[in-house]
């Protein structure tokens, strides 16, 4: 009898406990982030994950690593579709009108409000209001910026001092320089006066530096046919005639890879590539390195890119406010700090940047600065879910073919045209 | 206990004990097969919901010059390397058809290549034919050539590949020929030897004939091998440059992956189904009167 009364005390307990669940026994809220980056930021990305649980016992965030940008897309549907999905993600701008019109995002005002965040602090044009342009359209928030960047130019101030060339600042100007600084000794090239992946990111501000635009003024049309042409063949032309411009072999972020590797070994004397890749960079070349402005043609401008956070609309609420617990303190002064100075993303918290540390650091590092400043030449993009279509369909994979000459500018403008505006009409 | 009632115990029986092969088969072969054919007939990017557009897909597809190019180059791509393939493997076969330690250490040495992965492969020829820092620009240095670009060149790359692919496969033709060749017995050629036969008419008139159920299995297992060619275009080139090197199964990846059109890859494939359905037929319906099998006794 007494036997089976501790018994029945025993099964109540554990009933207790299980009922009262993880807040009785202290168990913190999970939920998952899955990333997409290599390298630096990928450890920076994992300490800050650390920092983020050690300070506190109540949410805990399990990062996971997802390949690049564009696998992770792939996977993120698949979880979607299968109801895996994590809870906080994050996803580059391009493809955000698309996925929110799919309904994937859950809808960020609410928790803006009710924790006190002030959208004024988030530097303006790193925001989800100041990146897209939306035709009128209201469109509310759905993405908080995560690791946001510019592309630069960075120069081997050393290869250009030997030679007495200055910093181009135009895109004549940059022609000349990669002319004088592109060595050949017999039919090999020691070094390249210019090196870019040819991408859609870097077309892009070619574009709007020509002043052209991607899409007609009322968002309907393709707007790009001219003066993206001008942007083409102005590649083209360094490439092919006057052979001042290497070409990065390999898809997407292969090419990104080889264009560092070859300025790293002074193979490149001038490349464009993202801020995101000052810290890297500064850390592993043996000269004097400085970043600029991309070059004007009628104006300057960049397109920003880097990534959005966005929460899955699918996840459940505990995993939701675990999730945007960890974007706030992510956005928060001393981490977007912390960030930007061991990446080179640009510092997303206005308040920070006019701050003693940030204006210190920008000081002892002022190759970290540049993008920042760019931030006033920044173009918008076109909230339309075409915009990853275009990007990935029509654009990115049509820009090779007239740089190794296998068509002309004009053909591959005029097809990208038409392809886009078939996609932007809903075929 | 009846005779018809053993009967169904055994059937039973026999069908339980497949049941778990078959119920995976099922699942991850026939199952897959039929939903792809039922999606080829929607535009679906995994996230809204399914539109049903019939036939649209396959007209796309078939009318794209981007498709058709495709098709081109995974003709090229496996009639390469088969070709490439079975010559050279057939050439190595007869070369160490003896039984020295040699020949078994060359035999093991070239078999290798075959059994490591396509990823570690496709890695180590990228580095080796890397335009500036790679192994063969530099070998090639000194032969007088100038450094090529094996990978970005857009009419050389599908045969550096080609050529990567051969590397690696050569093991295989050549141990399959091997087994072949010693499975033709001695007294053929003492036969013919003692009739004054030279070493081509030996070749030509025994060897040759009685390889060709090898022959014939190394072409189509082969073929059909390379139309399923994925990893190395998906780590060396990605379908670069522009398209040269797209061969059909990372072209339904591309579809699928890159631009979340899954109604379409869906077609793809069953395209690449049938076509690969009607080329086992056809190789079947034309070897088979000149397949030679030795007679035994």
């Amino acid at each position: 009898m007494k036997t089976r009364t501790l018994l029945r005390c025993a099964l109540a307990t554990a009933v207790a406990v299980a009922l009262a669940g993880p807040a009785w026994a202290g168990e913190p809220i999970t939920a998952t982030f899955w990333y997409s980056y290599g390298g630096k930021v990928r450890q920076v990305t994992e300490e800050m994950v650390k920092k983020f649980n050690g300070s506190q016992t109540k949410y805990r965030i399990d990062g996971s690593f997802q390949g690049d940008y564009f696998q992770a897309l792939a996977k993120i549907r698949a979880a979607i579709t299968t109801k895996t999905a994590p809870a906080i993600f994050h996803v580059i701008g391009e493809a955000m009108p698309d996925l929110w019109q799919g309904g994937m995002f859950e809808n960020l005002e609410p928790y803006v409000k009710s924790t006190g965040v002030k959208s004024e602090d988030f530097v303006q044009a790193l925001s989800q209001h100041g990146y897209f342009d939306y035709y009128g359209k209201s469109v509310p928030l759905f993405a908080i910026p995560f690791n946001r960047s510019m592309p630069v130019m960075y120069y081997n101030k050393d290869l250009l001092d030997a030679k007495g060339v200055k910093v181009p600042t135009s895109w004549d100007e940059l022609r000349d320089a990669a002319t004088k600084l592109t060595v050949r000794e017999g039919n090999e090239v020691k070094t390249w006066g210019f090196e870019v992946p040819v991408d859609w990111w870097f077309w892009h501000g070619l574009l709007y530096q020509a002043g052209g635009s991607l899409l007609s003024a009322d968002g309907k049309q393709a707007g790009f046919r001219q003066k993206g042409g001008e942007a083409l063949q102005y590649w083209v032309d360094m490439v092919n005639k006057h052979k001042i411009m290497k070409r990065p072999g390999g898809k997407d972020y292969n090419a990104w890879e080889v264009t560092n590797t070859d300025f790293i070994n002074q193979k490149a004397a001038m490349i464009f590539t993202s801020t995101a890749f000052v810290n890297y960079l500064t850390e592993n070349v043996k000269f004097k390195m400085g970043t600029a402005f991309l070059p004007k043609k009628e104006k300057f401008a960049a397109p920003t890119g880097g990534t959005f956070f966005v929460m899955i609309k699918d996840a459940t609420p505990a995993q939701k406010e675990a999730g945007w617990a960890f974007i706030k303190w992510m956005s928060e002064p001393s981490q977007a700090v912390y960030w930007s100075q061991n990446t080179g993303y640009i510092c997303t918290n206005e308040p920070a940047i006019a701050g003693a540390e940030m204006q210190k650091f920008y000081k002892e590092n002022p190759n970290y600065r540049v993008a920042y400043e760019q931030l006033k030449y920044a173009q918008r993009m076109p909230f339309t879910p075409a915009l990853i279509r275009i990007q990935r369909e029509v654009i990115q994979p049509n820009l090779e073919a007239p740089v190794i000459g296998l068509k002309t500018v004009d053909e591959t403008m005029a097809a990208a045209e038409k392809a886009a505006n078939d996609i932007l009409a809903g075929k | 206990m009846g005779w018809t009632r053993l009967i169904r115990r055994q059937t039973l029986l026999g069908y339980a004990l497949i049941l778990p092969s078959m119920a995976f088969f099922f699942i991850f072969y026939i199952y897959p097969v039929v939903y792809s054919f039922y999606l080829s007939f929607f535009t679906w990017d995994m996230l809204k919901p399914k539109q049903f557009i019939a036939l649209r897909n396959y007209q796309e597809l078939l009318g794209t010059e981007e498709f058709r190019e495709v098709l081109g180059n995974t003709l090229t791509y496996s009639l390469g390397v088969v070709g490439l393939a079975m010559g050279f493997g057939l050439f190595l076969a007869l070369l160490l058809n003896n039984r020295t330690k040699l020949s078994s250490l060359f035999q093991a040495c070239i078999f290798t290549s075959y059994i490591v992965s396509w990823v570690a492969v496709s890695l180590l020829w990228i580095w080796m034919l890397d335009p500036q820092y790679g192994l063969v620009n530099y070998l090639g240095s000194f032969l007088g050539m100038s450094p090529v670009d094996w990978l970005g060149n857009h009419s050389l790359a599908l045969w550096t590949l080609v050529g990567v692919t051969v590397w690696k496969v050569i093991g295989y033709p050549m141990i399959i020929f091997l087994a072949g060749l010693q499975s033709i017995s001695q007294d053929y050629y003492e036969a013919a030897s003692l009739d004054g036969a030279g070493a081509w008419h030996r070749f030509r008139y025994i060897t040759w004939p009685l390889l060709t159920p090898t022959t014939v299995f190394l072409f189509i297992t082969l073929t059909i091998a390379t139309f399923q060619g994925f990893d190395i275009v998906n780590i060396m080139t990605q379908g670069g440059p522009v398209h040269a090197t797209s061969i059909y199964v990372f072209y339904i990846y591309e579809q699928a992956f890159h631009y979340f059109r899954i109604g379409r890859a869906s077609a793809a494939v069953m395209i690449c189904f049938g076509l690969i359905l009607a080329l086992t037929y056809a190789q079947h319906r034309v070897f088979r009167r000149k397949v030679h099998y030795t007679q035994v006794g």
